[in-house]
């Protein structure tokens, strides 16, 4: 290691070299940083989405949900929604593998975050180490947030609590149903689809099922298929003509606001004389 | 892939013939184990050693020059073989026919052979985004005849005894020089030879017809009758430009700003173990849940998309300042690059062969998104983008009698 820096001498020893003492000094200050904290709060943005969103051009998710936008990144979830989004663990599984030398054992991580307030998504991640599989189905659980509506079960007093109405969805053969139900009965369902309710932030909702429950796996795509459906039902508030609104990219674009074309006839105007 | 959503307890019993056919002992478990194949190999790969590089300001207004081997990004290329530089075609986007726009260079030296002492390899681009869609269609093109890229990566090298450095290191104070002399450059844009000299003023020099007539409209047809006039008394534009050169102003406007890049090993980011303490309030329903969540993890595992960006996203978390991924394995088992998105991704057979010596080439570094951001790019629709330029290079490093030696990119988009 030490001999590939001897025969450059003082030169740079550019990419490619490896490790090296004195070329470390000169070139940078050291990166490490003192703690985790700085590191996480520090984003740089990778997507054109992400950069709008931290220029603070879009002030919330509702406006990316709009435009049917794929969120790629998850720090845009968490910028937007802010810190009252919970994620919690509901499973680690150890999964094996069969190898030549015996078995290979990860784990698969099962993370559903939410706000109660509307927000709910789901992740699922297998890594070798636990706290790796944690991390990346938080992530995975936030690229995949969906919004959900609530509406009122008769007097409108207070908060929306249930389902606007009786939406259904269907994923295979199971069908879920979700009916509006009076304050105070809270959320009458199966275990595990009353987990993900839980997290939408509906409080009170009826449920009725038809096909192979059994299979869990569709039974709560199914519900989730019902939650999405609760934003396209057309209800009578939607009812006003809506007007179409710009893209994000569209609608902060400087480019629209000078004439472009005019600044290169008249070069009488322009004095941009660089040395 | 599942077909439909049979409880696990008939799959057991089942045994579907999948797709790809040669997984004799597929049982039920395997359609959960079955995604795993995508992970594994990410996981068993982190042991590369990868090298990282992030962008700066440049320290002084020499640190970037030439005879210093910079690796920077933006600004003006500081070209390592400053006489023969590429010219032609090769310095125009083959799509639009603009002359292509520097977006950074690497200082890659090869300590095993004689003649990559100094080593330096160039990217530049088209800053059109319609030109780099219509550059993925192009990337594909293997056939005889070139395709037309609007991404293009120069190569040059050279040994230590040259013509154009002296052997010893340069001293990083201010006061190292170029020998010898330089090519003079467009006024413009700063980046590719200026043959073309205007001729009211003689001492504006032009690489194109094109930057001629934008330095002309936005200020030269003013201050060309001054030059005119005041070179006719003295001796104008010196032989070989130093001063000028010092100086690094350019006319244009549009270039991205001038960044140092800055190299640091991935391996001083690594975290310790990290606080397991999210290990305490996890297991919330330890009750039997076992079948829902077998089921409920290959439904919600992601689609593809999500799972790369995901897996992309922390293995960049590290350090997420990086704008440059470098790992190059010439001949030791090529190395893969960090694929962003799961589309729009170069498998190792397809990557084409080296044009001079007909070798093998391999992955050399990527280029990530970060850089937009630092370069400030606007976000409209038709702004520049992409999820990551990975750049092959030829693995022998061949020697051939262009100095500067076109290397191959391939641009990945976020779809």
């Amino acid at each position: 290691m030490a001999e590939r820096g001897g025969e450059r001498g003082r030169f740079g020893r550019g990419f490619g070299g490896r490790g090296g003492g004195g070329p470390r000094g000169d070139r940078g200050r050291g990166r490490r940083r003192p703690g985790r904290r700085e590191e996480e709060e520090k984003w740089v943005p990778v997507t054109k989405l992400g950069r709008l969103v931290k220029d603070g051009k879009i002030k919330s998710l509702e406006q990316i949900y709009l435009h049917s936008l794929p969120i790629k990144e998850h720090q845009i979830v968490d910028t937007l929604v802010g810190p009252s989004l919970k994620d919690e663990v509901m499973k680690i599984m150890p999964v094996q593998k069969q190898t030549r030398a015996g078995q290979r054992t990860r784990f698969k991580a099962f993370v559903v975050v939410g706000d109660g307030n509307g927000h709910v998504g789901l992740g699922v991640k297998c890594s070798k180490e636990v706290a790796t599989a944690i991390r990346g189905s938080i992530i995975l659980a936030k690229l995949s947030v969906i919004p959900v509506r609530r509406g009122y079960w008769g007097n409108k007093i207070g908060k929306p609590h249930t389902v606007p109405c009786k939406v259904t969805g269907k994923c295979g053969s199971v069908t879920v149903r979700m009916v509006p139900a009076p304050r105070g009965a809270g959320i009458v369902a199966a275990r595990v689809p009353k987990k993900v309710l839980q997290f939408a932030g509906i409080e009170d909702v009826f449920t009725s099922s038809r096909g192979s429950t059994k299979t869990l796996g569709n039974f709560v795509k199914a519900t989730f298929d019902c939650l999405l459906k609760t934003y396209g039902f057309l209800t009578p508030d939607f009812w006003r003509e809506n007007s179409f609104r710009k893209s994000p990219f569209q609608e902060y674009t400087d480019f629209l606001a000078k004439p472009i074309g005019k600044m290169l006839t008249l070069p009488e105007d322009t004095e941009r004389i660089e040395a | 892939m599942l077909a439909g959503g049979d409880s696990l307890e008939d799959l057991k019993g089942l045994h579907i013939s999948s797709l790809d056919g040669e997984k004799e002992q597929q049982n039920a478990d395997d359609d959960l184990n079955g995604y795993e194949d995508a992970d594994d190999e990410y996981d068993d790969k982190e042991l590369e050693f990868v090298t990282l590089g992030f962008v700066e300001e440049p320290k002084s207004r020499w640190a970037l020059l030439r005879q210093l081997f910079p690796s920077k990004a933006g600004g003006v290329p500081a070209w390592l073989d400053p006489i023969n530089l590429p010219s032609g075609n090769s310095c125009l986007c083959d799509i639009c026919g603009e002359p292509l726009q520097f977006l950074l260079q690497v200082y890659a030296p090869i300590s095993e052979k004689e003649f990559t002492f100094h080593r330096m390899l160039y990217v530049f681009l088209c800053p059109s985004m319609t030109c780099l869609l219509q550059d993925q269609h192009e990337q594909w093109k293997r056939g005889p005849e070139k395709p037309s890229r609007s991404v293009k990566v120069f190569r040059c090298q050279l040994s230590l005894i040259n013509s154009f450095y002296s052997s010893e290191p340069p001293r990083c104070d201010g006061s190292d020089k170029a020998l010898g002399t330089e090519a003079p450059l467009c006024t413009w844009c700063g980046a590719w030879k200026g043959d073309k000299v205007c001729s009211s003023c003689r001492s504006a020099r032009y690489c194109s017809e094109k930057h001629q007539v934008m330095h002309w409209r936005s200020g030269h047809k003013v201050e060309c009758a001054q030059i005119a006039v005041s070179s006719l008394s003295y001796e104008p534009s010196l032989p070989n430009g130093a001063s000028l050169v010092n100086m690094r102003k350019v006319a244009s406007k549009s270039i991205w700003p001038e960044f140092a890049i800055i190299i640091e090993d991935e391996c001083e980011f690594d975290r310790e173990v990290s606080n397991a303490d999210n290990h305490a309030n996890l297991l919330v329903s330890r009750e039997q849940m076992d079948e829902t969540v077998e089921s409920l993890l290959h439904n919600f595992e992601g689609n593809d998309e999500r799972k790369s960006w995901a897996t992309f996203q922390e293995c960049v978390a590290k350090a997420p300042e990086q704008v440059l991924r470098y790992c190059r394995n010439a001949g030791s088992g090529d190395s893969e690059p960090l694929w962003p998105a799961s589309s729009g991704r170069l498998s190792k057979a397809d990557i084409p062969r080296c044009g001079y010596c007909g070798g093998a080439m391999c992955f050399e570094f990527q280029i990530l998104p970060q850089l937009l951001y630092y370069f400030r790019v606007k976000n409209d629709v038709d702004s520049l983008d992409w999820a990551t330029i990975v750049v092959y290079t030829c693995a022998a490093s061949c020697e051939a009698s262009l100095a500067y030696k076109e290397e191959f990119a391939w641009v990945q988009h976020s779809s």
